[in-house]
């Protein structure tokens, strides 16, 4: 039977001059739920599906604040999410301990870069299993990055990992010129929607299985929005101004901005 | 292929009995896949050019830059496997700056050329790494004066064992390429990814080794290098992509001996020069094929 042999580690290169190993790893990223991510030219915004495994079990978290300004969405091995998470952490309180202020985000966003690229290339490692979207605020502004487990790094305007992700990527470029001017509340609902493209059949977007997650950049008065991730009935409002009935609804309800007002 | 099968090709550093390392030959087929780079060596300075494929319409324009400054008057870019190039870059970085602790004055780019091609040349040798699966295209400007550094103290001779030789030129434009073997060259003209050997036959044409690079202004150079970039483009025509240039001048030019990001202006005379070219190129191979067919 034919056998392939160049795909047992990551130190092989095969005749094509590929990696299979980083090539399986980017499948893992496959087998999570999804996340989007959005960026405009005020806010960043991560939705997700949250999963649980069996109907009385409580629901994987996938939005996971990393510093005050940044936070991130993981697809993919959950674990692997807390090692990077965990460095990302440290990181942005040495970086905030030594120079008095926030880390840029893509100075973060290389560290980790770097981090899984050596991964990729010294025997009895093996690459991580995990894709992130990375949403941060800086000085330059709202940003949002890929990470993939190659070490590959990308700036996005807006992006979508995990199964199924390719149906809200297709949202998300067919909306993409609107994203820079929108408001919070009109990303935010983006996102949803986008999230709500990639769902299977007869699943629906619950106020159990959504997370939210926002940072805004500074606003005329200088004053930032910090990454929060949002659970619970904090997003029914938002759930509930995309649902099927209202999709030509237009813009800024009036009820939903109360419920966001509300603190856990 | 002949290596498929005979087992000398599934580790890092094993010679086959006719003494290759497939590893670093496949390492290369992962470089022969990348977006094209090119550096041009003129007598003002240097100019470096990739081609950034657009492989996602959600990809931020202009966000994501793949030529890096690894020191002031020092530039890198690469094709091939992007992390195994921001790794590289990294390790530059550190050369260039241990350079400067140890010696008090900036890496030359032969030097750094050297230091990097002997880190590249060391992934080749255990079964415990992979070979880099970039080549890699540094270009730089040599001061011809010694500059002071922050903390020097004093200053080693001026002629003699271990100093300048009198009357002696120093410094000027450095262009070095090197690949996964960790081999590299000096060049006048150099070109790696996709589109090399398109970008190679427009380099040669521009005689950068004869009175062509004599008379070769930077600015020139830096149109030249856009529309090569486009030529290169042009059997990959059915995806979009990104142009990023930079260069390096001398202390008396545009740059002042700094390697920046070429000026967004000049860039796009360049891009819009670049199209211009292509389009009478492609009208007078259609007027062939026209001719052809009467």
């Amino acid at each position: 039977m034919f056998r392939n042999n160049y795909d047992n580690d990551s130190v092989t290169f095969s005749p094509q001059g590929r990696i299979f190993q980083v090539e399986y790893a980017a499948e893992a990223v496959k087998q999570g739920s999804v996340v989007v991510g959005i960026a405009s030219k005020t806010h960043v915004v991560l939705v997700a599906i949250k999963r649980n495994a069996e109907e009385l079990s409580s629901y994987q978290k996938k939005l996971f604040p990393i510093d005050e300004h940044v936070g991130i969405a993981i697809a993919g091995l959950t674990s692997d999410a807390r090692v990077l998470s965990n460095f990302m952490k440290q990181q942005c309180l040495g970086h905030r301990l030594t120079y008095g202020r926030s880390m840029p985000v893509r100075t973060l966003v290389d560290m980790i870069g770097s981090k899984a690229q050596i991964n990729t290339q010294h025997y009895g490692k093996r690459p991580y299993g995990v894709g992130l979207l990375v949403a941060g605020v800086d000085d330059h502004g709202p940003h949002l990055f890929e990470f993939q487990p190659s070490g590959m790094t990308e700036e996005m305007v807006a992006f979508a990992i995990g199964a199924r992700s390719q149906m809200a990527r297709t949202y998300l470029e067919k909306h993409l010129d609107k994203f820079a001017e929108c408001d919070r509340e009109e990303l935010i609902r983006h996102g949803l929607r986008a999230l709500k493209e990639s769902l299977v059949q007869d699943r629906e977007l619950t106020v159990d299985n959504t997370s939210v997650g926002i940072a805004g950049a500074a606003d005329k008065a200088g004053k930032v929005e910090p990454f929060k991730v949002y659970d619970g009935q904090e997003v029914a409002a938002w759930i509930e101004s995309v649902a099927d009935d209202k999709e030509a609804a237009p813009a800024g309800g009036s009820g939903e901005g109360e419920t966001m007002e509300v603190d856990p | 292929m002949t290596s498929i099968g005979t087992g000398y090709d599934l580790a890092n550093s094993i010679f086959s009995p006719d003494g290759r390392n497939f590893q670093v030959e496949y390492a290369v087929k992962a470089v022969e896949n990348g977006g094209t780079s090119i550096g041009i060596r003129c007598k003002e300075g240097v100019v470096l050019a990739v081609e950034k494929i657009i492989t996602s319409k959600l990809l931020k324009p202009n966000a994501n830059k793949r030529i890096a400054t690894v020191d002031r008057h020092l530039g890198i870019v690469y094709s091939g496997m992007i992390p195994d190039g921001r790794h590289f870059v990294d390790r530059a970085r550190d050369e260039a700056r241990a350079w400067r602790d140890t010696f008090k004055s900036p890496i030359g780019t032969a030097d750094l050329a050297s230091r990097m091609g002997g880190y590249m040349q060391a992934y080749t040798l255990y079964q415990s790494v992979r070979p880099f699966g970039i080549t890699a295209i540094v270009g730089g400007y040599d001061p011809s004066v010694d500059l002071p550094v922050d903390g020097e103290v004093g200053r080693g001779p001026s002629c003699g064992a271990g100093g300048k030789i009198p009357g002696k030129n120093f410094g000027g434009p450095g262009l070095y390429m090197i690949e996964p073997s960790g081999l590299y060259w000096g060049y006048y003209g150099a070109a790696t990814g996709k589109g090399r050997q398109a970008a190679k036959a427009e380099l040669e044409k521009l005689d950068l080794a004869g009175p062509g690079g004599e008379s070769l202004t930077l600015e020139q150079a830096v149109k030249e290098a856009a529309r090569i970039i486009y030529v290169a483009h042009d059997d990959n025509k059915d995806k979009d992509f990104e142009l990023e240039m930079t260069w390096i001048s001398g202390p008396e030019g545009p740059t002042k001996g700094l390697h920046q990001e070429v000026p967004r202006a000049l860039r796009e005379e360049a891009e819009r020069l670049a199209k211009k070219a292509l389009e009478s190129d492609d009208e007078e191979e259609e007027g062939k094929d026209d001719k052809m067919e009467e």
